[in-house]
């Protein structure tokens, strides 16, 4: 059997960072699986969850996805690393005293994936000691954004507007949004850290209509505007009239690009 | 003798008062307005009526035609699809509000003001939809000026104040005759030319959130660019009553624009 690491701390902390490093570095195959402290109404994974799977997975195309298939053959070899990702907003101190909590447990033991180790940030020195919020009583909102496709220049604007605060404190913003040219830009910001990170996953959907892949936005803060950022974010998607707008010279471009070739 | 010109007003009356007390307080009684009165901002009808009641000279500027043509301002005038529908949004709210009166008042402005060799337009006297901006190709700049018979262009629309100084231009000039094949050239040197930008009043955009104008003594040619306090909380509180977009009061409390402006500098509306 390999080795199963739960990797939990506060949001921000760095947490799918280190994963993918960790990742990186490892010799043999890697799962991975995103847990939540609450029950996700129903929905079978949430846009946070959503958004760290298809951000690891575009970075690591071998990674295997430990929430649909946790006890394949190759998951008991013994180089197999299981990583398993958990935001948790309790101090270290605090975690000592509670635990890991009974949904979190209840979980692990429906996949049968049992941790050898618990590795938490701000308490575990094999972690990075990063500078991050602890959090308390945060609210959080989330959409899962699966087929929209952003006005470039609105989202820009839009994400300008979420993290200096025109929509209440925002302390964490995390996005996977999908652009009409195919691409999709991983959005992650943090208050304590200087700038958004923008980074472009590495697959490209063809111009051609709506992507199929995973997309979502999760913020984390305080009197969260949430009616006004949804009607923002209305404001921003394309309809499918403009995205055949922007799409058409794409195709075309395309098109003669391989006539060319 | 000086003179005091604003621009950019965008229904924002706390700015324009404080902008209209600071000139009053320095003995300015000439003062050119470039127009915006109106877009964006919760008091498009107060602003009017003062200008009127003011009796402030005004060219038309780009909103305040839109209002009248009924037209929303055209898209390429827009740099984002976010921009746009808020723009639209404000425009209706606007042309909703306005009395005939004032709607009748802002149709007759004339789109330039000419005196002598000093000419007052909104964007450029191109178009009430070109911006003028403080980095514009010096070539592209200089024929906007030129082209206009001017010595002094103001102009306002893109809410950042400048002064640009247009030093030895020249015009080289080549003339071919068809009967001999001989070609004369002649080059024309050009004396300074400027460009004024007055800013905004009520939606700046140069870092702060003071309001913007200048003072130009047409004698020396000096030209100050003031920057006004004003009561900010007062028309954002406006907005938020008036039931424009929050997000309006929240640009203008941070000293964003309501949209973002253009970026393509020699952009020339084509409609």
């Amino acid at each position: 059997m390999g080795q199963k690491l739960l990797i939990s701390g506060s949001p921000g902390c760095g947490k799918t960072t280190w994963i993918l490093n960790t990742i990186k570095r490892n010799q043999g195959a890697c799962g991975y699986l995103r847990l939540s402290e609450q029950a996700n109404n129903g929905q079978e994974k949430s846009p946070e969850s959503l958004i760290d799977c298809t951000f690891l997975k575009d970075q690591v195309p071998h990674l295997q996805d430990l929430s649909s298939c946790p006890d394949t053959s190759i998951s008991k070899h013994k180089d197999f690393l299981s990583l398993i990702e958990l935001s948790q907003s309790q101090s270290p101190d605090q975690l000592e005293a509670v635990g890991i909590n009974p949904y979190v447990k209840s979980q692990l033991e429906s996949l049968k994936l049992q941790p050898d180790r618990h590795l938490h940030f701000g308490r575990d020195s094999e972690l990075p000691n990063n500078d991050t919020l602890v959090f308390k009583e945060l609210e959080s909102w989330s959409l899962n954004l699966a087929k929209s496709v952003w006005d470039p220049q609105s989202l820009n604007t839009f994400w300008f507007e979420l993290v200096n605060g025109a929509y209440g404190d925002v302390y964490r913003a995390k996005g996977l949004m999908n652009l009409p040219d195919g691409q999709s830009i991983f959005f992650n910001w943090i208050v304590s850290q200087k700038g958004s990170q923008f980074l472009p996953l590495k697959t490209v959907s063809p111009p051609n209509g709506r992507p199929e892949r995973p997309s979502g936005l999760v913020i984390q803060g305080k009197g969260l505007d949430c009616i006004n950022i949804q009607s923002t974010i209305n404001l921003c998607l394309l309809n499918d009239a403009l995205l055949e707008m922007h799409q058409i010279p794409l195709r075309d471009r395309q098109s003669e690009a391989l006539y060319a070739s | 003798m000086k003179h005091a010109v604003i621009s950019c007003l965008h229904a924002n009356l706390a700015a324009v008062k404080a902008v209209l007390n600071d000139i009053d307080q320095k003995g300015i009684s000439d003062i050119t307005c470039l127009g915006d009165l109106v877009g964006y901002g919760p008091q498009p009808n107060e602003v009017v009526d003062l200008v009127r009641e003011r009796d402030i000279a005004s060219c038309q500027g780009c909103w305040d035609e839109d209002i009248i043509e009924g037209l929303n301002a055209c898209e390429c005038s827009y740099p984002s699809q976010l921009a746009e529908k808020r723009g639209h949004l404000a425009h209706e709210w606007t042309a909703e509000q306005l009395t005939d009166i004032n709607k009748d008042f802002l149709a007759s402005l004339p789109t330039s003001i000419r005196r002598d060799r000093i000419l007052f337009v909104h964007g450029s006297p191109n178009s009430q939809h070109e911006y003028l901006l403080p980095d514009m190709n010096a070539f592209a700049a200089l024929e906007r000026v030129e082209k206009a018979g001017a010595d002094t262009l103001f102009c306002g629309h893109t809410h950042q104040p400048y002064v640009r100084e247009l030093k030895n231009g020249s015009i080289r000039v080549r003339l071919q005759n068809t009967s001999n094949h001989n070609a004369e050239e002649k080059e024309i040197n050009l004396p300074m030319r400027k460009i004024v930008n007055a800013g905004s009043v009520g939606e700046p955009r140069h870092g702060s959130t003071n309001a913007t104008y200048v003072i130009h003594d047409d004698v020396t040619g000096e030209v100050e660019i003031k920057e006004v306090a004003y009561d900010i909380g007062l028309t954002c509180q406006a907005i938020i009553d008036a039931g424009l977009p929050r997000i309006f009061a929240w640009r203008l409390s941070h000293g964003f624009e309501f949209a973002e402006q253009a970026e393509d500098a020699s952009h020339v509306c084509e409609r």
